[in-house]
């Protein structure tokens, strides 16, 4: 699903509606819609699965108080991600972990165990996020993984769109350089100070 | 800094749609202009390519063992127990709690004391060394006797009165009498001692300095 989808957008702001009204059943199809979404976004963050879990709970509990304060200046996803990440970055603190325990990433841990053909694109795009740091993760999951603009990775991680844009352009050279190359030969990457 | 990829001057400017028109939120013109570009630039169409790739690894599912169903029951069951979610949710929550209970107590102690001053008796009897003087007893009465009056004299007129001395004789030779029992000394105990002989000066305390 692509985070410009109207339809989405709609549904989204219909279920929050529902919530500021107390309606739990809106609340639980909001959580299961997002949550994978939110799993996956708050990995870049951490390995660890259990403060992932507590982070989504902290999210939607949070969404659950402020749902009638939403005032739609921004879409839905871009409220619940800001959100997370917040949280996210509260729970790191908290339990004093750094953004990604480097240890724990699948690329040393060998082959992540997954029965499908997947496994090896996990394993190229592993190999690429180990070097990027924990905000150029978030920003190239916010931009590839969940589909938004510059300006909603700004809004979300509430800083100026320059810098989510300097964030984007060094992890994509970073990724570039680190990558397997594909199929077809690829020029060795150049990047020049002008 | 700029990017070259390619050997076109217009490689820096595809490699910054690619983004955007892998998601589709590219304009149209652009998307066109970028894929116009890919037909005739190798190294910007390997390059396309990655990205598009990265794209679909990004959108894989997580991997770590997450499961929904068991997060969304502690959701509702924190919906359910507000004063512990409420901590939770809130830092600073205790700790706002006990500056509340600690300005509570201070404000009990100091309606206690408050309370406590408020119904305090009356002046102790004893007196402390940094007082001048000691508080006269009511009814009390200051007398000066005449330099020539015997002791006895002066004995037997307080034994007749029920007074006795409680204070004195000050710098200027003055006592003062107070009744033998807690009644107050009457009128008529005061007339009596102007009365008597050997007493220059009688008159009764006064209640105000």
């Amino acid at each position: 699903m692509t985070e410009a989808d109207p339809q989405a957008e709609a549904a989204d702001r219909a279920l929050l509606q529902r919530m500021s009204d107390g309606d739990r059943a809106a609340l639980a199809t909001l959580y299961r819609n997002y949550h994978g979404r939110l799993g996956r976004f708050l990995s870049r963050l951490t390995r660890r699965p259990d403060i992932i879990e507590e982070v989504i709970n902290d999210c939607f509990w949070i969404a659950w108080q402020k749902a009638a304060d939403f005032r739609g200046d921004s879409r839905v996803s871009t409220w619940i991600m800001g959100i997370a990440y917040r949280c996210g970055l509260k729970a790191l603190r908290k339990h004093g972990a750094e953004p990604v325990d480097e240890d724990s990433l699948p690329e040393n841990h060998g082959p992540v165990v997954d029965p499908n053909e997947d496994r090896e694109l996990r394993d190229w795009l592993s190999k690429g996020l180990a070097r990027l740091s924990a905000d150029q993760r978030v920003v190239v999951e916010l931009v590839y993984g969940t589909g938004h603009t510059l300006d909603d990775v700004a809004a979300i991680m509430q800083c100026p769109v320059g810098t989510v844009k300097a964030r984007l352009f060094h992890a994509r050279v970073k990724l570039r350089n680190v990558l397997p190359a594909l199929a077809d030969a690829v020029p060795a990457y150049k990047d020049r100070v002008s | 800094m700029t990017i070259s990829i390619g050997p076109d001057q217009a490689c820096p400017q595809a490699w910054e749609l690619m983004p955007w028109v892998l998601q589709g939120t590219a304009p149209q013109e652009q998307s066109d202009w970028l894929h116009g570009h890919l037909e005739h630039c190798a190294a910007c169409r390997a390059e396309f390519a990655q990205q598009r790739r990265l794209r679909l690894a990004m959108s894989l599912p997580t991997d770590l063992p997450l499961d929904p169903e068991a997060g969304l029951e502690r959701l509702l069951g924190r919906l359910d127990a507000p004063d512990a979610t409420a901590s939770h949710a809130r830092p600073g929550y205790w700790l706002v709690r006990a500056l509340a209970a600690a300005v509570l107590i201070q404000a009990i102690g100091i309606g206690v004391l408050g309370a406590k001053l408020w119904t305090t008796g009356p002046a102790p009897t004893y007196r402390t060394l940094s007082q001048a003087s000691a508080p006269a007893a009511p009814g009390s009465i200051r007398v000066v006797p005449d330099a020539a009056m015997t002791l006895s004299d002066w004995g037997a007129l307080l034994h007749r009165l029920g007074l006795r001395v409680v204070d004195g004789p000050n710098q200027v030779g003055a006592y003062t009498l107070a009744p033998e029992h807690s009644a107050p000394a009457d009128q008529q105990a005061l007339q009596q001692l102007r009365a008597a002989h050997g007493i220059r000066l009688a008159e009764p305390v006064s209640d105000t300095p």
